[in-house]
């Protein structure tokens, strides 16, 4: 075969399982055998399969643009499709206030007796003004804490508020209570009812787990309780539940799993802890992350053993990655996006009227780094999202163009995360090599693909039918 | 333990791609011997790390990015084509506008 035969389209590629696995700037991926890509490169593919393949799925052109090249814009648009409908999450953190005390609070949350710690209703007519000025035809008013439910009030005022705005504005909106379910009164779940609100609770696993991790005796017996509440009041499939891996939680994955099967859940996020708030006091995030891996792994395996078993059972983060990997569309996961998901895709509106580009910003905001508060709710739309401070971070927030991120096969799978990388590398940039982020990002994304490839009959009919 | 590399064969934005991602675990100090030569002088953090396994490490690591080099520069300009085509308004590229 001679040279230029076939051209060259932009793709990365990694080794996985024994295999080269080539992705494109669409995250479609081919799993090849090992020296595939240097063949590519030298011009000494047979016209095999595998080079048909190549062809089909725009790693390499017959002509020097390839015939489908609007196909090919088609599919990259769909990709940054998040970007066009502009943010969409829009965080109201109602109050510090909490009636939990547990371990690895993350957002610095205080006695449910303080005071100066909750939005006042001024404060809330200009965060829900400035939510309204987003282009999004979609929006999500979500309400979190400390504990929200404290302030019923103030979720009702609103909730009303939107409500009118929204008589004129025409939006689909969605409201989305995050609350740890120890206090739902009636009069919450009625406003829940009402207006359709969501409730994300949060549970640890098992009782023991759960009420160690919140520093009560009687949390798990309130929250499962609550959580039937919730059901009851505004439908079974209305209300879920986040789970946060404590470092005493690394040591029972199959029993956390089987906690939200138990219950009556379908999926659950294996989601590790933050480094923000009270989460920062942990000892060794280094031996925390490869602890965390395995934990996931463990986890995985399991939720693997019960789809076989026929019972749907979803792991969210890999849904998503699996969504990016297995289908032409984009996520509405902010933590995975590139642009990232800060300012594109979500606001903080914080009690004490200053606006954030990320949840993760008004946490920092509590130890009196205020490196991502973009303004106040007195501001102007423009001067918040288009501001110095957006613009400063919009420098670093496209995994495209970070060093470590832009070389990486998985990018397209990832994201980028400007404040992950300040609160624990010290910039805004960040260092992929040494980043604890990527570490785990890589490792769970390498460790779907390695199932792909090395379990694809078994794995694949479970993962499509999370992705569907 | 050192290592030479031929810049002929490895240009400088290899090598640099290829020490970032070794960062975490080696403290690596460059050095030109000629126009040619460079010299890698590689200290491992964990000191039970064999030497093999940090030559094999690097030339695998110092061949892939080479290869990722060569892709990169054979298709920088249908890359500006095509995210121009998705992203740019009344962006009309053709094939004169790569250069071949």
């Amino acid at each position: 075969m001679t040279d230029k035969e076939y051209y060259l389209l932009p793709f990365d590629f990694t080794e996985i399982s024994g295999k080269e696995v080539l992705v494109n700037e669409l995250g479609d991926m081919i799993i090849s055998p090992k020296g595939t890509v240097q063949k590519i490169v030298d011009r000494s593919l047979l016209k095999d399969d595998l080079y048909k393949s190549l062809i089909a799925n725009f790693f390499i052109s017959e002509q020097i643009i390839p015939p489908l090249a609007e196909i090919y814009a088609e599919r990259l648009r769909e990709k940054k499709r998040f970007l066009e409908s502009w943010t969409g999450l829009h965080i109201f953190v109602l109050t510090l206030r909490c009636n939990q005390n547990c371990v690895y609070c993350q957002a610095s949350s205080q006695n449910e007796e303080s005071n100066g710690c909750t939005m006042s209703k001024e404060t809330m007519a200009k965060s829900v003004e400035l939510m309204f000025r987003s282009p999004s035809d979609s929006i999500t008013m979500e309400f979190q804490g400390g504990e929200p439910s404290l302030v019923p009030d103030l979720i009702e005022y609103g909730i009303e508020l939107a409500e009118e705005k929204n008589k004129e504005a025409g939006k689909e909106i969605h409201y989305v209570l995050c609350t740890n379910s120890i206090h739902l009164t009636d009069r919450m779940l009625g406003i829940c009812k009402k207006y359709g609100v969501v409730i994300s609770t949060s549970l640890d696993g098992p009782a023991f787990l759960h009420n160690s991790n919140r520093g009560k005796k009687d949390s798990y017996e309130k929250v499962v309780a609550g959580i039937e509440k919730g059901r009851k009041a505004v439908g079974h499939e209305k209300v879920s539940a986040l789970m946060t891996t404590s470092v005493d939680g690394l040591n029972y994955p199959i029993e956390i799993v089987d906690e939200y099967v138990k219950l009556g859940f379908h999926a659950m996020f294996l989601r590790a802890l933050n480094p923000y708030g009270l989460a920062t006091h942990n000892d060794n995030w280094s031996e925390y992350t490869d602890r965390f891996i395995d934990f996931y792994k463990k986890a995985f395996e399991h939720i693997l053993e019960l789809n076989k078993q026929g019972i749907y059972f979803v792991e969210e983060f890999a849904a998503i990655v699996l969504r990016k990997m297995l289908t032409p569309y984009c996520t509405g996961f902010v933590d995975l996006q590139s642009p990232a998901g800060v300012i594109n895709s979500v606001l903080i509106y914080n009690y004490d009227g200053g606006v954030y580009c990320s949840d993760e910003s008004r946490m920092l905001a509590e130890f009196n780094d205020y490196t991502f508060r973009l303004g106040s709710v007195d501001d102007k739309y423009e001067d918040l999202v288009f501001g110095k401070k957006a613009k400063e971070v919009a420098n670093v927030w496209a995994n495209e163009a970070l060093a470590g991120c832009s070389d990486c096969a998985l990018k397209q799978y990832c994201g980028a995360d400007p404040v992950r990388n300040y609160s624990t590398q010290g910039d805004m940039y960040g260092n992929r090599a040494t980043s604890l982020l990527c570490r785990k990002n890589k490792a769970i994304i390498e460790y779907l693909i390695s199932l792909i490839i090395e379990r694809h009959d078994e794995v694949m009919p479970i993962f499509r039918s999370w992705v569907s | 333990m050192t290592l030479t590399i031929d810049r002929r064969i490895y240009n400088d934005s290899i090598i640099s791609k290829a020490i970032y991602w070794l960062a975490g675990d080696y403290i690596i100090v460059r050095s030109l011997l000629d126009d040619n030569t460079e010299l890698l002088s590689v200290t491992a953090n964990n000191a039970n790390i064999a030497e093999e396994t940090v030559k094999t490490q690097l030339m695998q690591i110092l061949n892939d990015f080479k290869l990722r080099q060569i892709v990169a520069d054979e298709t920088r300009d249908i890359k500006t084509i095509l995210y121009a085509k998705a992203f740019a308004e009344d962006e009309e590229l053709s094939e004169e506008d790569i250069n071949d």
